[in-house]
């Protein structure tokens, strides 16, 4: 229940000696640019066969510290784990990005580039932008209502849909992807929260995730996504409850998962420490 | 400010004297003794033996202590006592001897959880200044990072602590208990070569160790049922200190990882390994490389202040006693459950 | 014959691919013995084209195929044949050539030749397939029966969060399954 307790005080320092790109990558004359480092992946923006191709390369360098043969059994073992779920959501219609290419020898998967933000970016400009136009809490909160429910919905796809659970469901794992043009078909937007917010939700990072259809875990999924935003959003954690509506009515099953959910919350995710 | 701590949650008895000279200034520590039941090869400690040994050892440490601290009575400001967690016996015997001092001596009592008291030393040893903590020891495995007044667990053992995972494989293979099991593991994972296979259980910054220890269990007994076992890679013939290598290499790793995963995620680049299980040379090095990677760097103590000592319970207790805190007499209990975050850091911002 | 399209895929600038997309093929047998035969003028991967999704279909084999080029991973006889044996969602070699590679029977052919000079290629090719250069003939039935596509939920008719679906969505979503498909290939721990 720490988990989100703390705020990240600062951006992770880089590595001093930056990863070298396995050797595909490392010939390239505009070399893959570099979007984060996590714990144990490197995520960078390329391009995918065609230069009009933009993909997300997420590569696991081997650690050293860990001996050689544990370290490759870990990283194949992680990246067909992670793709093989992704290929199985997007057939089950859970909205992820898609899988490009695999190598789990040399430790990367390339896939799909989703345009947009994560939600905790888009939400927390939503909530400013309101407080610039002096809007008080509680009024014309559609918007945001329209997007917890949308969001109540993916998970319950991915839950019900993919049998998946994501492991550590935050709002920077949601990613807002605004609708392609053509498909926006005469809904004229009634101000500009409406934009900001707008989109479709598509699950990123399944690093985590696991093949469970247990209660258990999908309750602590919701759990962990509502204590994110409560860490992080305070003011949107009043609407949590539009995503569990949502939710609850997305996969036969889902209402349980709900009771679930409130004994989780009653204990925390922790249990008591034996000394 | 000058206290006297008392540490018996486990196996070993510690009483140390610290003194807290002014703010700023670093502690002195005056005195830091300590006395280890040791159990026979193939044995546990019992808590019922544990508490026997406590108590017949904890007079004469104190006394030694006090002279060697070359401290009056009257010096002492308080008494602190390890409140928990632990076993239920060894910690009773030491919080009597604690009351027994505190109404000798007129002093107030002060209960300290054990992990702050290992996370106050560390820091105060080390300089570290506001690391994500390993606490790895026989009965404690966390993941720990600091923030708005309580050292809160990010990642833990979901079964049994690495340390007794260790523990017991030693039982298993019947080696000395002397100086502590881990140790003897640890010396004969050096001379291992071959990395077999063993589960590796990591999820999220939580990790669990029980699987493995009934794996690596079942090797042994496959080892000792057949001593010519050859490993199919390399064709060298398995011993028994590849167990212990393998083991070692496949849990530490496991360690490292939610710690890297913790570190990430608060963003910092410091980490402090602290318990038992942080005298590892094998864990440190490996820690260091993984925090090198990070652009950081690994804080760890020696044997005097890894290993359950009552230095720290005197330290983390004076801090406490400094900001105002007391424990009155009738609430000087202790508790075999006491979660690390259940402690108020009222001396930090 | 002048619809020979070379491509430099990204991360391989220095290992141009020549496509060549071919109708009413008429002497498949004479081409496919050429390959049964080793025939070393005949180094090119020749596809059954009637199960070729998309242009980034058949790149997608080719970026796997040539990675494993170079990095000493083939698992067939040489890069063209892994193109081939890249296409296909299962381990067993043989089965991906009858399913993707050219038959007795193939008249829709997918060329594609890995290095070489464009027009050396264009010269070779003229002469050596006989039938028209065109654009596609994608047959999607059999497709989602090589990919195993019709079992199990999906197949992107299952609506996609707001379950309008139209026709180009659909032959983006069949890519987007032939290529996960492709790509956990060899996945089997």
């Amino acid at each position: 229940m720490e988990i989100q307790a703390a705020p990240p005080a600062h951006q992770a320092p880089l590595s001093p000696s930056p990863h070298l790109l396995p050797p595909i990558f490392q010939s390239d004359t505009a070399p893959p640019q570099m979007i984060t480092q996590g714990a144990e992946a490197l995520l960078y923006r390329t391009t995918y066969l065609l230069p009009t191709l933009p993909c997300a390369l997420k590569y696991r360098p081997s650690k050293p510290y860990r001996h050689p043969i544990l370290d490759a059994r870990l990283t194949k073992h992680r990246i067909l784990s992670e793709a093989r779920v992704l290929v199985k959501c997007r057939r089950e219609g859970v909205p992820v990005p898609a899988v490009y290419a695999v190598d789990e020898r040399e430790g990367w998967v390339m896939l799909e580039w989703v345009e947009g933000e994560v939600v905790r970016v888009k939400v927390n400009e939503w909530l400013r932008r309101r407080k610039e136009l002096g809007v008080a809490e509680g009024v014309e909160e559609e918007v945001l209502k329209g997007l917890m429910g949308r969001i109540g919905r993916a998970i319950g796809r991915m839950h019900g849909g993919g049998g998946l659970c994501m492991g550590d469901l935050t709002t920077s794992n949601l990613m807002l992807r605004p609708k392609r043009e053509d498909t926006v078909n005469g809904e004229g937007s009634r101000n500009a929260g409406d934009e900001v917010l707008g989109g479709e939700i598509v699950l990123i990072d399944f690093g985590l995730a696991s093949q469970s259809s247990a209660d258990e875990d999908r309750a602590v999924d919701l759990y962990v996504l509502e204590r994110a935003f409560g860490s992080t959003h305070p003011r949107a954690e009043g609407l949590f409850s539009e995503l569990l509506g949502a939710y609850g009515t997305s996969f036969k099953g889902a209402n349980v998962v709900l009771k679930k959910l409130e004994e989780v919350r009653m204990r925390g995710r922790k249990r008591s420490m034996l000394g | 400010m000058i206290a006297i701590g008392l540490e018996g949650s486990a196996n070993k008895l510690g009483v140390g004297i610290i003194s807290h000279p002014s703010p700023g200034k670093p502690a002195q520590i005056l005195s830091n003794l300590r006395h280890t039941f040791v159990t026979p090869p193939g044995e546990g400690f019992l808590p019922k033996d544990t508490a026997k040994h406590h108590r017949s050892w904890v007079v004469q440490l104190v006394k030694q202590a006090m002279a060697e601290a070359k401290v009056m009575i009257k010096d002492v400001d308080c008494i602190c006592y390890t409140k928990g967690p632990g076993m239920g016996a060894p910690l009773q015997s030491v919080a009597v001897a604690a009351r027994m001092l505190a109404l000798l001596w007129e002093k107030e009592l002060v209960g300290v959880n054990h992990c702050v008291g290992h996370i106050e030393m560390g820091r105060e040893i080390t300089g570290a200044d506001n690391p994500v903590v390993l606490y790895v020891s026989g009965g404690n495995t966390q993941v720990i990072a600091y923030a708005e007044q309580r050292y809160r667990i990010f990642g833990e053992a979901l079964d049994i602590a690495v340390g007794n995972c260790l523990d017991r494989f030693a039982r298993t293979l019947e080696i000395s208990n002397d100086p502590a099991p881990g140790y003897n593991i640890e010396q004969l994972a050096k001379k291992g070569k071959v990395l077999l296979d063993l589960p590796y259980a990591v999820k999220g910054m939580d990790c669990s160790f029980a699987g493995i220890l009934s794996s690596i269990d079942v090797l042994a007994a496959e080892l000792k049922a057949n001593p010519e076992t050859k490993d199919p890679i390399t064709g060298e013939v398995i011993t028994t200190a590849d167990l212990c290598f393998t083991l070692q290499e496949t849990i530490y790793a496991m360690l490292v990882e939610i710690t890297e995963r913790a570190m990430a995620h608060v963003g910092s680049s410091q980490v402090l390994l602290v318990g038992g299980v942080g005298c590892n040379e094998r864990l440190q090095e490996m820690m260091g490389l993984m925090a090198a990677g990070r652009g950081g760097s690994i804080f760890a103590t020696d044997e005097r202040f890894c290993i359950d000592n009552g230095i720290m319970i005197a330290h983390a207790g004076l801090r406490a006693y400094e900001t105002g805190f007391r424990t009155p007499l009738e609430d000087s209990t202790c508790t075999q459950r006491f979660r690390t975050d259940e402690m108020f850091i009222k001396w930090r911002d | 014959m002048a619809l020979l399209e070379t491509i430099h895929l990204e991360h391989l600038p220095t290992t141009p691919i020549h496509i060549s997309l071919y109708r009413n093929v008429k002497n498949a047998p004479f081409l496919q013995q050429q390959l049964l035969a080793g025939n070393t003028d005949f180094e090119y991967a020749f596809i059954d084209a009637s199960v070729i999704v998309s242009r980034i279909h058949v790149l997608s084999a080719a970026y796997r195929a040539i990675n494993a080029l170079h990095s000493h991973r083939l698992r067939s006889r040489n890069v063209h044949s892994e193109i081939v044996f890249s296409l296909s969602p299962n381990n067993n070699i043989a089965e991906s050539f009858r399913r993707f590679g050219i038959t007795a029977t193939t008249e829709n052919l997918l060329v594609v030749k890995v290095g070489g000079g464009r027009e050396e290629v264009k010269r070779h090719l003229e002469g050596a397939v006989e039938g028209e250069a065109v654009g596609g003939m994608l047959d999607v039935g059999k497709v989602r029966k090589v990919y195993k596509l019709n079992s199990g939920g999906g197949g992107g008719k299952k609506g996609l969060g707001n379950g309008v679906v139209n026709e180009e969505e659909e032959r983006r979503e069949l890519e987007v399954f032939v290529l996960g498909a492709m790509a956990l290939r060899g996945a089997s721990n």
